[in-house]
This record gives C-alpha cells, structure tokens and sequence, in this order.
C-alpha cells in the first residue's frame, strides 16, 4: 500500500492508499459510512446495503488526461444514476463520494427501517445491548417511529444453541453473513450457513460436534446485533458494568492480545471478576481474533479447588502454614542443598517470575542449574539469531512469501497462527507442509511432505542443499557475514533432494518464513532441526528482514521469556538424568506429563512447588507455594516471535496465593537477597537492565499503543461494540542478531542419526489443543469439547490386530499400561502410536517406545 | 449407501464439473430419490461425497423448493397457482384438490400416498391449470382430469403399500 | 410466417437428431469450426445486432466480445433456469426443437473457445433435462460435441445442470453460484461474469439465455444482413411471445418485432377468452409494470423501445392477459406473493420489503386494510427500488406500483368497502 489516491469525501480531498475499500478510506479520516454486513477482514458482499452513498468519479479528459471543469473551474463528476453500496468499491483517483446528503440518509432511514422489522425490540435484555451496532445506528440514523404493523413482526426461536459454547437468537439475526463468512472463509471450517431463503434464512449447523471449530467465540464479536452470544457471558453481565482490562492469553506461544471484561461479582464474593474474555486487537499479533481455548480457558483463575495457602507435608498430611514459615522453610533448604538444588520453571511464569526465580537460584551458587518445562523444545541460540523479522505481519503475507510449517500440527498447537498462515494460502502464499502425518494444515496446500518420523532434519538439509545446487544461496551473507558455511557445504555435498517441488516452493519465494515444532523429535533432535531451520534461513538469505524467519512453536506462553533469562531445556534433560537432591518447581507439571520426570521426582529429597492446583507434581512436593493466575496480578510474556507483552491484573486475589516473582523475592531475602522489588514493573526494570535484548522494554514502553488499521474497536457506532479497543498496549519486540548487519551469523551442519524403532509399534506423543491440562480443565464449559482419552492408530496396523475406529484397546509401553479408545482414522503413520498429551492417561512415555496394543473385547 | 449403491452415476455427476461441489444438487436428487426425502443422514452421505461440511449440504437442500427436508407422501403433487395459472382456475382447482383427497394447503393424505403443494410458475402457463407429480407435468388438468390421475396412482400403489407393510 | 425458433410447427419431428440436420441442422458450427475464427464469428453475431432475449436486451455479440482474450478458461452457460410467471418458450425450444439450442450454444462456445458449456435447467424441467441429455449424446456421437469437434482439435463437452426450484437461479450470478453448488444468491458485481474472477468458477463466462442462441445458427448460416431484415432495425429478428392468462390461445408466437399488441393477442392469439373485454396486460410477466389495455397501448408496435416509451417493458416478452373481470388487487398481491417465496434473501430491502409487502396484500385480501396500509405501498415500494443487489427487488415493487397508478379505485374499494371485494384467495 504504497501508492496513494487522491479522493473526495463529502466535498473534501484525502490522500489515501489506493485500492483499499471506500469504507476503510473514509474511516481513515474520521468519517462514518455505516456497515452491517460489511468487515475489514472479510470480502465485500453488499448485503445489508447500510452503507449506500452517491458515488461519482471525476471525469478526465480522454486526449490531454487532465480532469474536465465545470465553468466554475471545479471538476465535472460523472455520478452513478443510483445510490452505490461503499463497502463494494475500492478507492483510486477520482473517486468522489457524498455520505451524508438527505437522498443518502433518506436510504440509511429505510433501511434500518427495513432490519428492524424483523428485529425483536428487546434491546433491555439483550446481551449485546450498550455495545450493538444495530443499536448504535438506529440511534444515529434510524427513524423515529416505524411504520410496519407491530403484530406483523416474525417471532422465532430465541435461544437455538449453535453447539455448546454458542447460542442464536434467530429473531435478532439479520442476515449478514458476517459469521457464516468467517467461518467459509478466513476459517475454512464450512460449519455454518444459511437455511432457507428471503425472509425465512436462519443460521443453522449440523457439523459433528455442532458449529465445529476452534474459532467459533469469534463470530459472536463479529455479530453485529446480540443474535450469537455466548454459552460464557449471555445473561451474565451488562457491557456498560464491565471494566475492560488488558491481559495476555497464558495457554499458548502465539501470546494472543485479550481483554478480560470484569465487575465486581457478587458469585466472587464481591471481589473483581472476569465475566468474559475477548480479543484485544493487535495486528502484530492475533489482529482480532483468539480461539475457543483463549476465550473460554479463563476459569481456572477462579476454580474452586485454586490452591489458597502455603502448605506443608508433615506425616503424610498436608497442613497449612503461613507465608513466612513457607519462606523460612524453604530459606533453609536452600540453603541446605544449595549446589544440589535445581530450578524449573513452568510455561506460565512471567518475565519477571523467571528473573526472580533466577535471582533466587543464583543465591544458591554461581552456576545454578535452570531448567524449563515443557523441555521438548531448544533452539534459544538459533532463535536470537535468525527468530522471524520484527515487525513481521502475517496478515500482510501474499503471494511473494513461503511458509514452511514443520514437525508441528499448528491448528493444535498455535490455533491463530494456523488461522493467519491458512489466510495467507488464501492470498496466495505457498505454505509447505511437513510432518509425518496428515494435520489439518495440509487442506491449505498442495505442496505437502509427510516424511518418516525422525526425517524432519533431513527433509530441511535437503532443501539446503538444493538451495545450493539451484544457486539460490544469497552471496552477499555467504560472503561478509556468515561463519561454518564451508563445512555446511560439505555436509550438503550428494544430499539427496526427495522433495524438490517443496524445496522449490521455498526456494523462489521472496520471502520464506519457517515454523518449526517438535513433534516427533527428541530434545537433541528438535536442536538439530531449528539448525537445519537456520541453515536454510541463512544460506537463503531469508533472515533479517520482514516476513522473514523461523518462529519456534514453543510448547507454552512464555517459553520464549524462559530461554532469553536464561532457562534451558537442555538443563531439565540434565536435572533429570543427574537429578539434584531438591526441587524448586514453578508452574510446571512435570509429573503429568513425562514418567521419567515424575519417576525422578518421586525419589528427591525435598521437592517446592508453586502451583495452581494440587497437580501430579504438586502431590509430590513438601511445600507447596499457591501462586497467582495470570489474571489476578501483572506482568509480561515473551511470544514465539519475540514480542514483549503486557498483562494486568483483571480479578481480585484467590487465598493467599501471590505472585511467583513475590514468592521468589522474599524467599531471597532469607537468604540475604537483596530487598524484594515493589512491583512488577520494578522487575521489568531490573530485566532491562540486566538483559541486552530487553533494553528499554519498561513497562510504559510495552504499554504503548499506536493507531491501527483496520480501525476496529474504536468508540465508533459500527465496527466496535466489543472489547477490541488496544489500551494496554502493542508490546515490544526485540531484534535478532540478523537484524544487526554487523553480527556475524553461524550455520554448521545438522545431523540426526535415524532412530531406531524399538518393536512394531512405538509411541510418538502429539500435543492437542484441547487437553486435560490444569489451566483448561477447570473451564467446564469447554468439556463436551474434550476429546474422551483414546490413542490413535494407523489403519493398516489396527487391520492387523483387528482394531476398529472406537474399540476399547489395552496399550502396555514398558510399565505403563493403559486402556483407552483406539482412534483409526487414516492420521498416524504405520507403526505409530499417536499419544495425546495430557488426557488422562499419565504422563507419556518416551519419544519411540516400543509399545503393545491389544483390542479388549466386550 | 449410495456410494456403493449408485457408484456409477456418482461418477457420471462428477465428472461433469471440475469441482466437486458442484455436483452437491444432483447427489441431493439422487439422495431423495434413494431415501424418500433428505433425512440428516442423507445429507451427511452427501456432505461426505462433494467433501463439504453436512451443513452446507442442509444449506443447499433448504434453498430450493424442490428438495424436501420432511417426509413426503409417496406422490409429491405440486400445483402451480402463480397468477397466469390462478387466471385460468389453478385456485379453485387446487381447492378442490386438496378437498377430494381431505387435506389442508400443504399436507400428506393420511394413508401417506399424496403431499399436496403449490409452487411458484412452472413455465406452463399456456397449459394451465398444471401440476407436477413427482417432477412430472400434468397439464390441462380439469378437477376430473386430476382425480382420475389420483386414482389411477393408488391402484399403482397398492401392491407395494402392501409390501412395505403401509409404510 | 418465418419461423426461426419454433420450426417446430413446420417440422414437428425436428427433436429428433437426423430431421433436424436434413433440415440444415449443423451446418451454422461446420461453418464456424471450418470456415470462420472464432473473430469472425463474433463479428458475425454482432454485426445481426440479435439482443439478448432473457429480458435485458444486452447485444449478443458485444457481450461475447468482452471476454478477455488471453482468458485460459472460459466458459458457456445456457440460460435455461425460465421462471418468470408468464415465459414459457425456453420450455418449447428445449423441448421441440433441442439441437437448435446446443448448435446456438457450441457456436457461442466456439467463439469464446470455451472448455464446456453448461445448461443450467430449471429443476422442474425434470423430462425435458433428461431428454436433451440424450440430444446432447446424439451431438456427441456425431462429433459435434465433446472431443476434436469435427475434426478439428477443439474439445468441448455439454453438459445439463438442474436447478431445484428456485426463481432467483434465473439471475445469472445467481445461477453461477448454484451451479457450483453455492448458495443461490447473486454476486456483487463486478466483476460481471464475462470478467476474470466474475464468471463459472471464477473464470470468464459467457450466460445466454435459450432463445438468444437458438438464433445464432440462423445468423450463422444465412448472415448478418439477411437477419437485420427481420423485424426493426434497433430489435432485429424475430421474438417468441408467450401469450396466457385471459386468451383464447395461449401459446408461443414467434413474430418479428414491430407488430402491435393487437396483431399478437387478437390475430395471432385469438383475442380474449370467453369473448370479455381485455382489462390490462402484463408484457413481460410478473416482473414489468402491468399495462391498461388502453387503444393507445393496444395499436402500440411491440419494440423494447415503444414497450418502454408506454411504461412499461418488453423483457421476456410473457404476455399474461387480464380480462375485464379480474380483480387486480388480487393479482398485484398474487405477484407480491411470488416475489416474496422468491426473494433469496441476501440484500436487506428486498427481503424485508417483499415480506412487508406480502403482509399488506394479505391483510388487505381478509378485508382488514387500512389507509396506512394504501400509504405504505405507496411508501414501501421505492424503499425497495435501486437499492437492492439484484433485480429482484426493483422487479418486485412493479406489481404494486403499476397496478396502483392505473387500478387505484380497486384498492380503495378493498378500504372502504371490503364487503365488495371478491372471496380471499386460498393461496395467500
């Protein structure tokens, strides 16, 4: 959007970029064409016809290419002979446009008329009542008195439950299509349409669950009347009561921006509570959007079974303490093993917990042993020197851009980066999928390489090296800025190229950015493949710059912040090979979710952990320290692309529970720390000062906020009515070392030796969305949406032993023995036992093992 | 099923269109023809051929007259009473239909045989008062022309009602 | 009498494959493919000026000649969704004399060098889509159609598509999505489908309807000028006039432009059923303005423009007569009736408009109307027109506009005194 156009509104010029929507252009400068079916982020459909405007363009003389004068000298305008839908035209030079004479508003009058009379008048119980667009401009525009017949009005179902999580109110509905749209279009999950025609269409799903998708929240921000509300908020609060605060999405690495609507509740004992969670527009990051887990996976901050006070074991009871026996207590430990004492710190904390955590660990001895958990994923070396280009837009990627989504099933792991990287497929970007199975990515492409597990790193040398072969290595890097590149040359030297198509894809797009997850891939492996990642970024020439770079699929929030304080996954490998004699855990879960890890554990001599809930890991500790959610106290996550984030406190406290950073800090001051901070912000300062890459990323720096566009969630009367309005600010991302033209970049060869399958079958552990997790298993209203516990199987491998879709199996992986449900339906590779993560089956075996599968009959 | 049942003409309808969805209207026909009338099931068989969500496949059945979401009687008697056809009798005609076979605007005998409807201009007008039984014309029609048809239709019926046990 | 659409009155068997090339069947697309590029076929159509006969009147040839030429795929689609009350010629053309329609339509694909042409049929041309599958198979085994036409490398295949009951299919963006088994509801347009991005799967798209192509073989075979001699210089050629309601033949007449609407309804139609006097005459279905059977419209020659210049239009030329007992109340709500179950339900003021308007006739047919209801179809009416996102709407208001301009006394008589209006209608 470089070039502008110059146009004429309301007999004013503006200067706007040309070919954007009129609509857009007009909002641009402050001026209202009011929509309804019209959205920023979708096609133009000209449905609701809200927005019609005398339109004209200047005419220009054909010969000389000047515009034709009227005999005042002012430009002859040639005008449709009708009023025109704005949201239909896209600007260019010329365009003239009157929004507000009396034949314009004359038709707004009509057509509001017209949508309210079918539109029920119970705007006092509405839910969207006070935030309604519908209500807004009817205030604005619409006609004193109508004239149709009140006993005429249609009256319809009220409460139609879409699924679950979404209910319609079919009288309210006025037929935009607006949620229709983002579910065809920007979503691609086809589960919801109009039924019947004229005056009869209604909404409806018959999907299997019903409204079947991850984004569904979405649609009830986008409706521009109160006819999709949902299952969480309807009836649960007035908009005008709520107070809007600024938060942070704790349960994945996309870090998306939301806003937690809050009131003083009296179900909270009148303490602050979230009574909803929508998105908070950051374009940098999730535009407007956030999926179901996002929206609907805030209730763990206000469970019932929180933990609420210190508590220690004694004689096998847990008995309560108070805050300063906890600290003494574990002071006192601390200082007992000091050298045998590791840290692991859990996705969740915050910047600052993970500095005071750190600040606290290295009281205990210079060279403290930092662990993060999940450790299924490294790469904190490759990430600081080829992590994707700041300022990077994903909704800006078209057709000169290659994405390469690896080793990841994104929808599952990352929802709103599979939602933008799918819309970008829409646009024209060539995504390339690899992985060793069928995920829902590969509906998006063509180009899709389902390689063996264990292949992932091979897959990208051979890109590599037919990135050299085909002379598409970047000379200018190669030769001023990049080390190891001979060797990595020498390595690539006869690789075979099984995947050229996908290679080429890569290797002729303009830009090329790579997500890279773990799936599949042991620690020492998933290093090797973010350096295979890199090799390529960096032989290409696709680091450095916008639209450029890897984004690690971190298995967390905040595992970015982690590695950039200095938490290593290589470091929980360590603890759990040569394990210390006590554990101090901070809001991670081991036990659940690895057997080794718990088995460890189970045979330290004094284990601390800060937890939310009574945990597998939390049952095995001595102390157990209830620390904060993220939505009772402040502070910062770093996302997978590297953008600092603010969230603030949106509900009142739970217990005793504090803050991790606090908890840490005081315990320092047992130990002769210094004197614990204030605030949050006064660790963020200490992190600025004390972390290059941080510098400068204080508190008010990341709650600046600056105009965005496409301008939605403003106070304006039609594109707002939620809580998209941004005021806790866009963040700050910090720049890679390829950013930095005199920092030297460094590839070397990536290797992995194939891994040897231990029998038929072996496990390979996925992660879902949806899981039994303790931050999401309290959300009761995402229940139904919980898979049941199953494994799944290969079709072939489950003919063999007889297996149907559904059966009830008997699974034996060493000690572990679980029944479940097989699931066969064509995903897992043969000889592969998928394992979902975190649903109710125990922590999962190793990456490989061998496993047994035996049907269980009735 | 009708992939099994019906793989050739499936076939032959795909390989009409170079997009598969474009071929959701005739699995529909096919669908009702096999079932009666598009049950939910139905809709997902179909749903499942054009790879489209069962919904899209309960959009498209809901949009045109001609698919029926509801249980019809054996005979689906559509009455054009569009104005060219009403100016030559349709009104009086259809009244009198749905009075011999002693049902209201809309409804199925009750031995299940006939559904009564009245659609919109069939494009004979110059042949009204018409009907379409099934999809097929009837035209010229007199109120006797029309009870000579129905009764002649449920004698057709009778050996098969009989079978099917009167379902 | 030249018959160039309906040889079927001269030739009755001309259906059947072998009668109508014995009778010149073919010869207008062995012409084309051997003798003419695709340019000059073009060149040709546009040069006879034949107008669109769906109702728009838009120039054949000029619409053809917008398709780009770099197109990599373009398309045909035969117009066959006839729905408007009142038409009724597609139906006999499809039926009687079928080849003439897919010669028409390969000589359209022929120009456009078209990957496929698709007839969309109204799904309640149930017999006669299966029937003209097999005259497709006949034009298949005889080379015409499908692989190396005649011969000559070009490869296109004809195919039926059925529609299922739906008036709004019969709008051509409308069609388009329904045939690529969306939704049934128009497009914004642009891009119009002769565009990229605007057509068949997205890709330029010539849609014609029925009558237009069977003409191009005619124009074909025996030239441009000698098409021009038919009819009147602005609307060339001859025209199908379907004639019911009130008549004592209904029927299609194909006569050429310029006759009057006395020639078509009482020398070619036989004049008024049961001998009553003609009250007022719909020239183009339900969807134009009704006309008063004035001696003024009555002596008026049928041109689309004297059609327009009395008020009125010609569009698909479906003449639906009213005798002088007919209650025109009645037939404007049994119109609104129809554009009500027809609205698809996209655009704001035809949906709501036409189920407004739907509940004014009804309440006015038990005899409850108003004043209020008088003044909101006076009102209501021109909220509708121009705004909405097809026709439809702007359609939809006609019935109640005209019939109030030339029958207002009829309305009154319904609000002052309902005791005098006829029985209420069973189909509303």
């Amino acid at each position: 959007m470089t070039k502008t156009a110059t146009i004429m509104i309301d007999d004013q010029t503006y200067q706007v970029p040309d070919g954007i929507n009129l609509v857009d252009a007009a909002k641009l400068h402050g001026i209202t064409i009011p929509v309804f079916c019209y959205h920023p982020k979708m096609e133009s459909v000209g449905m609701c016809r809200m927005c019609l405007v005398e339109l004209g363009s200047i005419s220009v003389n054909r010969d000389t290419g000047e515009p034709d004068l009227n005999d005042d000298g002012s430009p002859v305008v040639r005008w449709f002979p009708k009023l025109q839908t704005a949201c239909t035209q896209t600007v260019r030079d010329g365009t003239v446009v009157r929004t507000s004479t009396a034949q314009v508003l004359e038709a707004r009058d009509n057509i509001l008329e017209f949508i309210l009379t079918s539109h029920p008048l119970d705007c006092p119980i509405c839910d969207k009542g006070g935030e309604c667009p519908l209500q807004n401009l009817t205030m604005a525009y619409g006609p004193g008195r109508s004239n149709f017949i009140y006993d005429d009005k249609l009256h319809l179902d009220k409460h139609v439950p879409l699924g679950e999580l979404i209910y319609l109110d079919r009288e309210r509905c006025i037929q935009c299509a607006r949620c229709t749209r983002f579910c065809d279009e920007l979503v691609g999950d086809d589960v919801l349409a109009f039924h019947e025609r004229g005056r009869s269409l209604q909404i409806v799903t018959i999907s299997d669950p019903p409204f079947d998708t991850k984004f569904s929240g979405n649609t009830t921000d986008i409706c521009p009347v109160g006819a999709l509300t949902t299952a969480d908020f309807r009836f649960g609060a007035r908009p005008w009561e709520l107070d809007e605060v600024p938060t942070i999405c704790p349960h994945c690495p996309v870090g998306c921006n939301l806003s937690a609507s809050t009131r003083i509740d009296r179900d909270f004992g009148g303490k602050k509570m979230i009574k909803r969670i929508m998105p908070r527009q950051n374009e940098l990051v999730n535009e407007i959007w956030t999926c179901d887990k996002g929206r609907f996976g805030h209730h763990h901050s206000r469970a019932a079974d929180r933990l609420q006070h210190p508590m220690m074991r004694q004689g096998g009871e847990w008995v309560k303490i108070d805050w300063a026996t906890a600290y003494h207590q574990i002071a006192s430990k601390l200082k007992k093993y000091a050298d045998s004492a590791g840290f692991l710190a859990g996705p969740t904390l915050s910047n600052e917990d993970l500095w005071e955590l750190r600040q606290l660990a290295e009281l205990t001895g210079d060279t403290p042993r930092l662990g993060v958990w999940p450790a299924a994923m490294t790469g904190a070396g490759v990430v600081a020197q080829v992590g994707i280009g700041v300022n990077t837009r994903l909704q800006d990627v078209g057709p000169e851009t290659a994405i390469l989504v690896i080793a990841s099933d994104l929808e599952e792991e990352a929802p709103i980066w599979w939602l933008q990287i799918k819309q970008a497929a829409d646009r024209g970007a060539a995504v390339v999928v690899a992985n060793a199975r069928e995920t829902k990515l590969d509906r998006v492409t063509h180009t899709v390489v389902h390689y063996d597990y264990g292949d992932a790193v091979a897959v990208l040398n051979s890109f590599a090296a037919r990135a050299r072969s085909r002379r598409k290595t970047s000379k200018a890097l190669l030769d001023n800025r990049v080390d190891g590149y001979d060797d990595l040359a020498a390595g690539l030297k006869g690789t075979r190229v099984p995947f050229a198509d996908a290679a080429d894809v890569l290797l002729d797009a303009e830009n090329v950015i790579v997500f890279a997850g773990a799936e599949g891939l042991t620690l020492d492996q998933h290093r090797e493949l973010m350096q295979a990642a890199a090799n390529l970024l960096i032989i290409t020439g696709h680091v450095g710059r916008q639209n450029n770079g890897l984004v690690p699929v971190w298995p967390g929030a905040n595992v970015q912040g982690a590695l950039d304080i200095g938490f290593s996954p290589e470091t929980t490998a360590s603890l759990i090979d040569e394990p210390p004699a006590m554990w101090f855990i901070g809001g991670a879960d081991p036990a659940a979710d690895d057997s080794q890890a718990a088995h460890v554990l189970a045979n330290a001599e004094f284990v601390v952990v800060g937890a939310q809930f009574m945990t597998a890991t939390a049952a095995q500790a001595d102390i157990i320290l209830p620390r904060q959610s993220f939505a009772e106290r402040e502070g910062t996550y770093t996302n997978g692309m590297r953008r600092v984030q603010r969230f603030y406190a949106a509900q009142g406290p739970v217990g005793d529970a504090l803050p991790d950073w606090t908890i840490y800090a005081q315990i320092g001051a047992r130990l002769k720390g210094p004197k614990p901070p204030v605030s949050a912000a006064a660790v963020m300062r200490a992190i600025t000062q004390h972390v290059p890459r941080y510098a400068g990323m204080g508190y008010s720096s990341l709650a600046h906020v600056e105009a965005q566009f496409p301008d939605v969630g403003g106070d304006d009367l039609y594109y707002g009515g939620t809580a998209y309005a941004n005021h806790g600010g866009l963040g700050v991302q910090w720049a890679t070392d390829a950013e930095d033209d005199s920092a030297r970049l460094v590839v070397r060869p990536a290797q992995i030796e194939k891994p040897e399958k231990s029998g038929d079958l072996c496990i390979v552990p996925v992660r879902l969305l949806y899981d039994r997790g303790p931050l999401f298993e309290p959300s009761d209203i995402m229940h139904q949406r919980v898979p049941e516990p199953y494994l799944e199987l290969n079709s072939q491998d489950a003919a063999h032993l007889s297996i149907a879709d559904g059966d009830r199996v008997m699974v034996t992986a060493g000690e572990i023995q679980i029944e479940t449900a097989a699931r066969v339906n064509g995903h897992a590779p043969e000889g592969v036992v998928l394992w979902p993560r975190r649903l109710a089956h125990g922590p999962a075996p190793a990456l490989f093992s061998a496993c047994s599968v035996q049907k269980i009959e009735e | 099923m009708l992939a099994e049942k019906h793989a050739d003409r499936i076939n032959k309808i795909f390989a009409k269109y170079p997009d598969k969805r474009s071929g959701v209207m005739d699995l529909l026909y096919l669908a009702q023809e096999e079932y009666g009338w598009l049950t939910e099931d139905a809709l997902r068989e179909v749903a499942d051929l054009v790879d489209i969500d069962p919904t899209q496949a309960h959009s498209i059945a809901g949009f045109y007259t001609m698919f029926s979401e509801k249980p019809k009687g054996k005979y689906w008697l559509q009455v054009c009473t569009d104005l060219p056809c009403a100016l030559r009798g349709a009104d009086t005609f259809y009244r009198e239909l749905c009075a011999y076979l002693g049902v209201e605007d809309g409804g199925t005998t009750d031995d299940g045989l006939f559904t009564v409807e009245q659609v919109m201009c069939l494009a004979a007008c110059d042949r009204a008062p018409m009907m379409q039984c099934n999809f097929h014309f009837h035209e010229h029609l007199t109120i006797e022309a029309a009870k000579e048809l129905i009764e002649k239709l449920r004698v057709q019926a009778q050996p098969e009602t009989q079978e099917d046990g009167g379902a | 009498m030249i018959h160039i659409l309906l040889r079927d009155l001269e030739i009755p068997d001309i259906w059947q494959f072998d009668t109508y090339t014995a009778n010149g069947g073919y010869d207008g697309l062995k012409k084309a493919v051997h003798d003419l590029s695709p340019a000059e076929t073009i060149q040709i159509v546009m040069d006879s000026n034949l107008r669109g006969r769906g109702g728009a009147g838009f120039s054949t040839g000029r619409k053809w000649s917008f398709i780009p030429k770099d197109a990599e795929t373009t398309y045909v689609v035969v117009n066959a969704d006839e729905s408007e009350p009142g038409t009724f010629k597609d139906r006999q053309l499809l039926e009687k004399n079928p080849h003439q329609v897919i010669e028409g339509a390969m000589l359209a694909a022929y120009a456009i060098q078209a990957a496929a042409v698709y007839v969309y049929c109204r799904g309640e041309f149930w017999d006669l889509a299966h029937a003209l599958e097999d005259r497709i198979e006949e034009a298949r085994q005889a080379n015409l159609v499908g692989d190396d036409i005649l011969g000559t490398g070009w490869d296109c295949d004809v195919h039926v598509h059925l529609g299922a009951g739906a008036y709004i299919c019969g709008e051509e963006s409308a069609l388009l999505n329904s045939l690529q088994g969306l939704l049934g509801q128009p497009r914004v347009r642009p891009p119009f489908p002769a565009q990229m991005g605007g057509g068949l799967y997205y890709q330029p798209t010539v849609v014609n309807n029925v009558e237009t192509l069977a003409n191009v073989p005619w124009i074909i075979v025996n030239g441009a000028d000698a098409y021009k001699k038919i009819g009147t210089p602005e609307s060339p050629g001859t025209k199908i006039f379907c004639v019911s309601g009130h008549v004592a033949k209904p029927g299609n007449y194909e006569i050429p432009l310029g006759l009057t609407f006395r020639e078509l309804i009482y020398d070619h139609a036989g004049g008024i059923l049961n001998g009553k006097r003609l009250k007022a005459i719909l020239p183009s279905g339900a969807s134009g303005p009704v006309l008063k059977a004035t001696d003024e419209v009555l002596d008026a020659p049928l041109t689309y423009e004297s059609v327009a210049a009395l008020g009125s239009t010609l569009g698909s030329a479906s003449f639906i007569l009213m005798d002088e007992d007919t209650d025109m109340v009645w037939a404007a709500a049994k119109m609104i009736h129809f554009f009500k179950d027809e609205s698809c339900g996209k655009c704001t003021p035809c949906r709501e408009g036409t189920y407004w308007l739907d509940k004014i006739y009804a309440r006015l047919l038990r005899g409850e109307g108003t004043a209020h209801d008088l003044e909101m179809l006076e009102k209501v009416p021109n909220q509708i027109a121009g705004v909405t996102l097809c026709a439809l709407g702007d359609f939809a208001v006609n019935p109640v506009l005209a019939t109030l301009e030339h029958f207002r006394d009829e309305y009154e008589q319904y609000i002052h005194q309902p005791e005098f209006g006829p029985e209420p209608a069973q189909a509303l």
